[in-house]
C-alpha cells in the first residue's frame, strides 16, 4: 500500500505547530475523548465519560470531571448531543458544573480523499455562573492499512461576566491500530493549558444485537512537563442504538 | 509550432480537470430480498474503488466491515457510495448490520 509521507504529515504537523505555540491554551480539565469524523445515519446513543487527574499546580487534587449525554444523528452527515457536565475532586463533592451542547458534521465521504475530515462545534454555560464557552474545530483521521491516526483541533473562546473572555485553543492526537473490533490499541497526545500528556488508550466495540453496540474507550495520560497533571485517566462508554 | 502556447494552455485547463474527474473504477453492489448481489467481489489490489451500493428492497440495510474499516446505512430504495481501497491482496468480508444472517459478501483483491 502506498503511503505519501510528505502529503499526509506535513499538514498534520503543520497544525500541531501552529497550535502549540499558541499563546494561551484551554482552562480546566484538556485531556478528554478523541473525535472521529465519521457520522453514522440513524443512530442514537446514550453516553459517560470521565477524566480523572491527580496532582496539578493550581489545581484542585483529584480532579474528577463526567459527563452524561444522549446524542442522535440528522441524516447521514450531522450529529448532534446533550451533556450535563459534573465536577469532582478531593475538595468538594460530585456537583453539576454545566450544559454543554454539540454538533458534529461530516465533510468528506470516508475514503474519498487523502484524509477524512469533519468539523465540530460546542457551547457550554457554567450552572449558576455567568460562564460561557464556545468551541469549533476540526476532526481529521487518516487511514493507513489497519492503522488510523486522528487529530482534533480546536480554539475556545470564553465570556461572560464571571471570567475573563480569553481566546484558547487544544490539540489531540491519537494512532489507532485497529487490531480486532472489541480491542483497537493506540497512543494519544493532548495538549491545551498548562497540559502536554502523552500515553497509550485503548477502544473497541462490543455488539449487543441488531443496531445495538457498547463503545467503550480508556486512555492513561502521562504528564510531559511540570505543569501538566502527573497522570490523567479518562474513560467512557457509549450504548449506540 | 505556430500557437503551440495557447495549445499546452488549453491542454492543461481540459486534461488536468479530466483526470481529477474521472476517479477511481466504480463497481456496483445491490441489495436484494436481504442479500448481496453480487456477493464476492474483485478488485485490483492496491488501487482505490468506488462501490455503488443500491438498496433494493423497502426497508434499510448497513454495509459493514471492519476489515474495510467501513460502515455505511443504505435507506430502502436508496443508493449510497462507499470507497474503499487501496487494499493489500486479500479477503475482506462485509455483512449487512440489519439482516447479518443473510446479507453477507467479500471484496477479494488481488
Amino acid at each position: 500500500m502506498k503511503f505519501d509521507v510528505r502529503s499526509t504529515l506535513i499538514p498534520i504537523f503543520a497544525l500541531m505547530a501552529l497550535l502549540l505555540n499558541h499563546p494561551a491554551h484551554s482552562d480546566g480539565v484538556v485531556v478528554d475523548k478523541i473525535y472521529h469524523p465519521y457520522i453514522e445515519a440513524m443512530e442514537q446513543e446514550i453516553e459517560w465519560r470521565s477524566v480523572w487527574q491527580d496532582q496539578q499546580p493550581g489545581q484542585e487534587n483529584n480532579r474528577v470531571l463526567s459527563r452524561l449525554a444522549y446524542g442522535r444523528s440528522f441524516g447521514d452527515r450531522w450529529f448532534g448531543e446533550a451533556y450535563l457536565v459534573f465536577a469532582e475532586s478531593t475538595e468538594r463533592s460530585l456537583e453539576l458544573e454545566g450544559y454543554e451542547l454539540e454538533v458534529r458534521h461530516q465533510l468528506t465521504e470516508q475514503g474519498q480523499y487523502w484524509a477524512d475530515w469533519g468539523v465540530i462545534m460546542e457551547l457550554e454555560k457554567e450552572d449558576g455562573a455567568d460562564i460561557w464557552e464556545f468551541s469549533s474545530g476540526l476532526i481529521v483521521e487518516k487511514e493507513l492499512g489497519r492503522w488510523s491516526a486522528t487529530a482534533n483541533a480546536l480554539v475556545i473562546q470564553e465570556w461572560g461576566s464571571d471570567i475573563d473572555d480569553e481566546l484558547e485553543s487544544t490539540l489531540a492526537l491519537q494512532t489507532r491500530y485497529r487490531f480486532k473490533p472489541y480491542l483497537e490499541p493506540a497512543l494519544e497526545f493532548h495538549s491545551g493549558q498548562d497540559t502536554k500528556a502523552f500515553g497509550p488508550a485503548m477502544q473497541g466495540n462490543l455488539r449487543l444485537g441488531i443496531r445495538r453496540n457498547l463503545h467503550w474507550e480508556m486512555g492513561f495520560l502521562f504528564g510531559l512537563d511540570s505543569e501538566s497533571p502527573d497522570t490523567s485517566i479518562r474513560a467512557g462508554l457509549e450504548y449506540e442504538f | 509550432m505556430k500557437y503551440i502556447v495557447p495549445r499546452l494552455i488549453l491542454l492543461l485547463l481540459f486534461a488536468v480537470p479530466l483526470s481529477a474527474r474521472s476517479g477511481p473504477p466504480v463497481i456496483t453492489l445491490e441489495i436484494r430480498d436481504h442479500l448481496f448481489f453480487p456477493d464476492t467481489i474483485e478488485i485490483p489490489a492496491n488501487q482505490k474503488v468506488k462501490l455503488l451500493v443500491i438498496n433494493r428492497d423497502d426497508t434499510a440495510e448497513e454495509f459493514e466491515s471492519f476489515e474495510l474499516n467501513r460502515e455505511k446505512i443504505i435507506p430502502g430504495g436508496a443508493k449510497a457510495i462507499i470507497f474503499i481501497g487501496p487494499l493489500a491482496p486479500g479477503e475482506y468480508p462485509f455483512f449487512g448490520e440489519f439482516f447479518p444472517k443473510t446479507a453477507q459478501g467479500k471484496v477479494i483483491a488481488r
